[in-house]
């Protein structure tokens, strides 16, 4: 029997805490992609990483499901392995799942709940995680911070004796970010010795090669899930012997099921997560008006405690399920389902109510509670419903703000002419565009001085008729279209931005199609997607094969270097040397470790018809490629156009003075302004011939997530920064001067 | 306070220790602001001192959301004795003491909503505790006035310590050393040049608040802390979330999230180059068909103060300085004042809103706040 182990306080929330057990494991590897609310596991992570409180290798990977492939890759060589995630990136990176259990590589996946799009919402359900119940993972769930800490360190040794990925499940928000008392082993070598050391090296072990990931068929695979499945009968009996042993050394008692007050309940309410608090809180104030009320939670999703669920509940004369997520049309939430189940295997028919809670992060208020009891006392209630639902105001008929913007209204100043061999574009200045109506309305939510608006209607400025807009999932995105408002003047799609240029080319297919049939009235619809540069990198697959297609539209990227949507965590764009919420600096870090991505360079490769970068500081040629671009969608096929998005929240500088800043970005050659129109690389601005050219820390040094670059120690950072953008510049130079190149 | 003394109050049930509870043996505060203040930090370091200091189980978090959105911020802390647990995870409705980060949001949001005739307010003004009391309609029979902005100027500190220091006056059982420790312990290591200014920011948030009691027959009616409702339900609302209102943003009053400045036009000046226009992230800028030097051209009519959210890109283009920053409380009438030109109507119920630069994560926002801005 364990000792029990010198503990501490710590004053924490559920992601401080995942990551603190991390920490003290000292896991190999973590494979992450941000989205909130688990993002702050990997930014305490990266924290620590440059105190050197830790050796795990942190992967920033530039999707959830190619963290998952991070994670999947590393456990192959016997790693330990770390992930964090929530709500659609836990979807995108579904498919991996079942290769990890399936395959028996154990692992540990913090899950913060929330519920998943669409409508896109950021805050906690069970939504997400009721997808992961097929997945052949064990799956926790922790109702507090202390429990997240407990259940990261034991969830590890289950998994890694019965040779499966588990699961630690939490409420987002609620437990993922509410500080609350924790204890903690003082000295990490007691989790350490805990977990025990890793063993086996995989694939890795190259004198006993293996192979992971066989090609099979029947009957081998039945046999394969039947192992499975045993190893999940396994996890029955290890589980609680584990729990037992981690209660000997921290004194804390972990179950797969725990029950307040259920012995001789007549009324059972049976609820996962953070609202089992809030029902006891409900069920003692119950019982001293002298009502027979009690409340079950679950510990252990994976495998299921069906036994004893089935045991506590079976002398009750109603259950009630308070889901938080449906499974439409079956009758209830998952484990409304599961619980039917495990009273039938037990000759139980107890009445069973369920009720759908809390979606979206909706509170669940004592009072819920307390109404909840009293309404299930009754015979007559029904068997589903959905609590705190709001029938709406069926009188509010809202007025119209605006009128529609016609074709007309909005052509006739911008002219784009194919002209001796080349693309001439007359009316294209600001002055000259003014008149054209704004296809964004006032009254958005973006930050005082944000670059996005002012790009956006740049953008929209030089492009003439009408617009169809598909925004990817970002900034630009959330403060638009805060329902019930909406800053869109013209039609607006939204979809999850690793496939926003893919369903634009869905609809400008149908746009052509309908066309084609003659099933759309008279008149021509440009279709634009307006994407931050976190969409183009786990979108960039799908919008390089909308380019190699041709479909006509534009992809238009606002880049602000970095995730600011979910609180600033590097892009593949941030500048080298930034600091960020997932690249700090200290002992161990001077911020982002890679060079910015040159996305242009990418995207001409596919060999669009037209590429090009603009600027706000020079809204002339801003306005004259918009133009060009709608040419191009026309007339060609895909065109791509960059520009630099000023934040100011994130980039630490002063809104009024955004537009320099994107000047000294310009000037210094960051971000030079070029097109590849046709193949043919023009450089629209050269700085160093009209003696503008300034060293890149005038622009890096204008911005606090880089101003240490300008200060000592960070020479050979700035430095190579420098010599990275003069290569990129001089290859340009070398482009525009040689139209073969 | 010492680690003795922390212990003893644990031993004799923390609840000697906290001056009232509610019927969940829970003290709450709820801290209300505007995002930039650092009530979240401030919430944090209420709920270290708590559980580090004082023995006490505690729990602080605050209301996120995706961090642009327009709802101002608010901050929760709850303290039990630590032989008790914290079973709620939801807001504070009706707390014991609430702070007041920005006073002005009382004039536009419902932020004193469940005050009670025995609850605390901690006001971040100017004003007397008096003169707080009536312009807010307090129903709280305690309260403490305190100039934070003004003391966190002179301390060169921030607001969240000064109201620290004041929140820590008025509650009555954080002793003002317990709240010293706790600063030096969760802002010390990090930011060790500030240590000092915060220390004293604190200390003057104790030392310089000003209180009064008040009998509480005459206090003005509490505000019931009422659940939003929405006008849009699921027998009206459109299937799929879909917005047929396209454009309906318009009718949200960006005003509140200005920090006291705004451009003013000087019409005379303006040669209707637009480049205000080009710059505006609000559309703010009214341009409409006229004559300039005898030619037609589109004319800046004057400006959506509405939709302004005070960032003066348009000031800093400008090549006329026909657009020039301004106090806002120095120019109460706003001339030049035009609603946007493509509105159908304007008798619109326009909702206070802003943005709000604040709270997703933590872990990053404190760097960048002591980064400021430079150019």
């Amino acid at each position: 029997m364990m000792e029990k182990a010198k503990q501490h306080l710590l004053f924490e929330s559920g992601n401080e805490l995942a990551a603190f057990a991390a920490k003290q494991i000292n896991y190999h590897v973590m494979g992450y992609y941000p989205i909130t609310p688990s993002t702050q596991i990997a930014e305490y992570l990266d924290e620590m990483r440059v105190r050197g409180e830790h050796d795990i290798a942190l992967v920033p990977a530039e999707g959830e499901h190619s963290a998952a492939g991070i994670c999947y890759g590393a456990a192959t060589g016997g790693g330990r392995v770390f992930n964090a995630t929530s709500a659609n990136g836990l979807l995108y990176a579904l498919e991996q799942l079942p290769v990890q259990s399936g395959t028996r590589m154990p692992m540990v996946l913090n899950l913060a709940c929330r519920t998943v799009s669409g409508p896109l919402s950021i805050k906690g359900d069970h939504s997400d995680l009721m997808y992961t119940l097929n997945t052949g993972w064990l799956i926790f769930f922790a109702t507090t911070p202390q429990e997240v800490y407990d259940l990261n360190i034991t969830a590890l040794r289950i998994a890694e004796q019965v040779r499966l990925p588990a699961i630690v499940a939490f409420d987002g928000f609620f437990t993922s970010h509410q500080k609350q008392n924790a204890q903690v082993f003082t000295d990490d070598r007691a989790v350490r010795d805990f977990v025990g050391e890793p063993t086996g090296n995989g694939v890795l072990d190259v004198e006993h090669p293996i192979t992971v990931g066989s090609y099979m068929n029947e009957p081998d695979l039945l046999n394969n899930k039947y192992q499975l499945h045993l190893a999940m009968e396994k996890a029955r009996e290890v589980i609680p012997a584990v729990f037992a042993e981690y209660r000997a050394l921290s004194s804390r008692t972990l179950s797969p099921i725990t029950t307040c007050l259920a012995e001789d309940a007549d009324l059972l309410l049976v609820v996962l997560g953070s609202a089992y608090h809030t029902a006891r809180s409900a069920a003692m104030k119950l019982r001293e008006q002298g009502k027979r009320v009690g409340v079950v939670t679950l510990g252990v999703l994976r495998p299921f405690p069906a036994d004893e669920l089935a045991e506590a509940c079976k002398n009750a004369h109603t259950v009630i399920v308070a889901d938080r997520q449906d499974s439409y049309g079956a009758g209830g939430g998952n484990l409304s389902l599961e619980l039917r189940a495990a009273l039938q295997a037990a000759g139980a028919s107890t009445r069973v109510l369920s009720r759908v809670f809390g979606l979206g992060g909706r509170d669940f208020f004592e009072r819920d509670a307390l109404a909840l009891f009293a309404e299930c006392e009754r015979q007559d209630a029904p068997k589903l419903d959905y609590l705190g639902k709001q029938a709406g105001d069926t009188d509010f008929h809202p007025p119209a703000y605006f009128a529609p913007i016609r074709e007309q209204d909005a052509s006739g100043l911008t002219l784009c002419r194919e002209e001796g061999g080349g693309l001439t574009v007359k009316g294209a200045t600001v002055r000259e565009t003014l008149a054209r109506p704004k296809r964004l309305a006032p009254g958005h939510g973006a930050c005082p001085g944000c670059g996005i608006p002012v790009n956006v209607n740049l953008l929209l400025r030089g492009i003439e008729g009408n617009v169809v807009l598909l925004f990817q999932t970002g900034c630009g995105m959330v403060v638009t279209t805060a329902y019930p408002s909406t800053a869109f003047k013209v039609p607006y799609v939204h979809n999850l931005f690793q496939n926003g240029a893919a369903t634009l080319a869905g609809l400008v297919t149908l746009y052509h199609q309908k066309r084609a049939r003659g099933e759309l009235p008279e008149g021509d619809i440009t279709f634009v997607m307006v994407s931050g540069d976190g969409g183009m990198d786990i979108g960039m697959g799908s919008a390089l094969a909308t380019a190699l297609r041709g479909d006509r539209l534009i992809l238009f990227e606002y880049d602000n270097g970095g995730y600011m949507n979910t609180g600033y965590q590097l892009s593949y764009s941030t500048p080298m040397g930034a600091k960020s919420a997932t690249s700090h600096l200290g002992e161990h870090g001077f911020g982002k470790r890679f060079f910015h991505k040159d996305m242009p360079r990418i995207m001409a490769a596919t060999g669009m018809p037209y590429v090009a970068t603009a600027a706000e500081s020079n809204p002339n040629d801003f306005i004259k490629k918009a133009a060009k671009a709608q040419y191009y969608a026309k007339n060609g096929g895909t065109a791509y156009l960059k520009c630099l998005s000023a934040c100011p929240l994130n980039w630490g500088d002063v809104p009024s003075t955004e537009r320099r800043v994107i000047a000294a970005a310009v000037d210094s050659c960051y971000f030079p302004l070029y097109e590849v129109e046709r193949g043919i690389t023009t450089l629209n601005y050269d700085p160093e011939q009209s003696g503008k050219k300034r060293p890149v820390t005038d622009f890096l040094g204008m911005m606090g997530r880089t101003r240490h670059l300008t200060g000592e120690g960070y020479g050979e950072v700035a430095r190579a920064i420098q010599d990275e953008v003069d290569r990129r510049f001089r290859r340009l130079q070398l482009l525009s001067a040689h139209p073969e190149l | 306070m010492s680690k003795g003394q922390a212990r003893s109050n644990r031993g004799h049930g923390a609840t000697s220790v906290l001056p009232a509870i509610n019927e969940d043996q829970c003290y709450e505060m709820r801290l209300e602001s505007i995002g930039g203040l650092g009530a979240n930090l401030c919430g944090k370091l209420l709920g270290e001192i708590g559980a580090y200091r004082l023995g006490l189980n505690a729990a602080a978090f605050s209301s996120y959301g995706s961090e642009k959105r327009g709802s101002p911020v608010k901050a929760f802390v709850r303290f039990c004795a630590s032989d008790r647990e914290i079973l709620c995870n939801s807001p504070v409705e009706r707390p014991h003491l609430l702070a007041l980060f920005h006073h002005a949001l009382a004039r536009t949001m419902p932020v004193t909503a469940g005050l009670g005739k025995e609850s605390t307010a901690v006001i971040n003004t100017a004003s007397s505790p008096r003169a707080a009391r009536k312009e807010l309609s307090l129903a709280a029979s305690t309260v403490y006035t305190v100039d934070a902005l003004a003391l966190a100027r002179e301390s060169k500190s921030r607001v969240n310590v000064v109201m620290l220091g004041a929140i820590v006056r008025a509650c009555g059982f954080i002793p003002l050393d317990a709240a010293k420790k706790q600063l030096t312990d969760t802002l010390g290591k990090k930011y060790p040049t500030m240590l000092e200014a915060n220390l004293l920011g604190l200390t003057l948030g104790f030392e310089r608040t000003s209180f009064e009691h008040f009998p509480p027959d005459n206090a003005p009616h509490e505000m019931p802390f009422e659940a939003p409702t929405v006008r849009w339900g699921y027998e009206n609302a459109p299937i799929g979330g879909i917005n047929p209102h396209f454009g309906n943003s318009v009718r949200n009053d960006l005003s509140p999230s200005r920090q006291g400045v705004i451009p003013l036009f000087l019409p005379e000046k303006c040669i209707h180059c637009g480049l205000c226009d080009s710059t505006c992230p609000d559309m703010v800028f009214q341009f409409t068909e006229g004559e300039y030097r005898g030619k037609p051209a589109m004319l800046n009519r004057g400006l959506d103060y509405l939709h302004c959210k005070g960032c003066l890109r348009c000031v800093d283009v400008c090549p006329t300085e026909a657009l020039v920053r301004g106090e806002e409380r120095e120019h109460g009438e706003l001339h030049h004042f035009v609603y946007n030109k493509d509105l159908l109507v304007t008798d619109i119920d326009f909702t206070p809103a802003g943005a709000d630069p604040t709270v997703t994560g933590e872990a990053y926002l404190d760097e960048k706040r002591e980064d400021g801005g430079w150019v």
